[in-house]
């Protein structure tokens, strides 16, 4: 084989890769993009608690209440891992801690279903 | 780090936005899409002005494109060079100049928020290259306009499915980047082709 087929097949076989990568993307994004809706949104610690009550569609009255920390007024923006850090506690802990508020308010009024 | 800059934008609002933009577009690698996204949740949230945050977003994006084109117009080689080193990135320069000569005014704009990792190099790139500034001016700020205007938008209207939409928003940058490739890879073996039937 020479210098000049080794090149065409090098270039022959970028190509498919390529096309193969947008087909692969493409369809994850749109795989994605249908489940938007339903998707399980982590909680990271880099939110605050408002942001995290917004995103739950839960009141941060609650959040605060759920790790038992008074918000600061007029709004309080702090991060979950600085509230973390001022409370002394580890991050996982506070992230679980709110997670189960979340679900609890979640729950229909009356307690869980049978 | 992703998640510290984060935090300080939700608690720091645009000062810590205007920073973070600023550094990310002279070549810090810093995830600006999802930091966007979080603004555009922000405001949807009241806890941010739309027209600041645009406004800032751009205009800090826009002063960290200029500064990038000032090093590789007047900083020379060796201090192009070692900004390369300093973000951990060693990109032939030549490559990009080249790039940057072909695309012109159209790939100043889509590098500056469609395939966003290329904008540094391309402003390092276009500034050695003595691309026109005024020029460079323009496409640079109609690029990061729109592109605050598109990823505070999205933000917005998905404030309450921030990582769910980044996601999405990570998987098309990929394919429109493979995309790219697979129409380079194909204009350069179609005439191959041809040659060998």
């Amino acid at each position: 084989m020479n210098e000049t087929w080794r090149r065409t097949l090098a270039l022959g076989v970028a190509f498919v890769l390529a096309l193969a990568g947008t087909y692969i993307f493409a369809s994850r994004a749109s795989r994605r993009a249908r489940q938007i809706d339903t998707a399980t949104e982590p909680i990271h610690a880099w939110m605050s608690i408002p942001f995290i009550a917004h995103t739950y569609h839960v009141p941060a009255a609650v959040l605060f209440q759920a790790i038992g920390v008074p918000p600061l007024k007029p709004r309080d923006r702090r991060s979950v891992r600085r509230i973390a850090r001022e409370l002394n506690r580890p991050v996982p802990e506070l992230i679980s801690q709110l997670q189960r508020a979340i679900d609890t308010a979640a729950q229909p009024q009356g307690g869980p279903p049978r | 780090m992703n998640d510290q800059l984060l935090a300080a934008v939700t608690q720091y609002g645009p000062a810590a936005l205007f920073g973070i933009v600023t550094i990310a577009a002279i070549g810090a690698p810093l995830p600006i899409t999802l930091l966007l996204i979080v603004v555009g949740s922000m405001v949807s949230q009241g806890a941010m002005n739309l027209w600041w945050a645009l406004g800032v977003a751009s205009a800090g994006s826009i002063l960290g494109d200029q500064a990038g084109y000032a090093i590789g117009r007047w900083g020379g080689t060796a201090a192009v060079t070692r900004l390369s080193r300093l973000f951990g990135k060693q990109t032939s320069l030549q490559a990009m100049e080249a790039k940057a000569k072909a695309w012109g005014g159209a790939g100043i704009f889509v590098t500056r928020w469609l395939i966003g990792p290329l904008g540094p190099w391309i402003n390092l790139a276009s500034g050695t290259a003595g691309y026109p500034w005024r020029r460079f001016l323009f496409w640079d700020s109609l690029g990061e306009v729109t592109g605050a205007v598109v990823f505070i938008s999205l933000g917005r209207f998905f404030s309450d499915r921030v990582m769910a939409l980044y996601a999405v928003l990570g998987d098309v940058t990929w394919a429109i980047a493979a995309l790219l490739a697979a129409v380079i890879l194909g204009i350069q073996l179609l005439p191959r082709l041809r040659r060998a039937r």
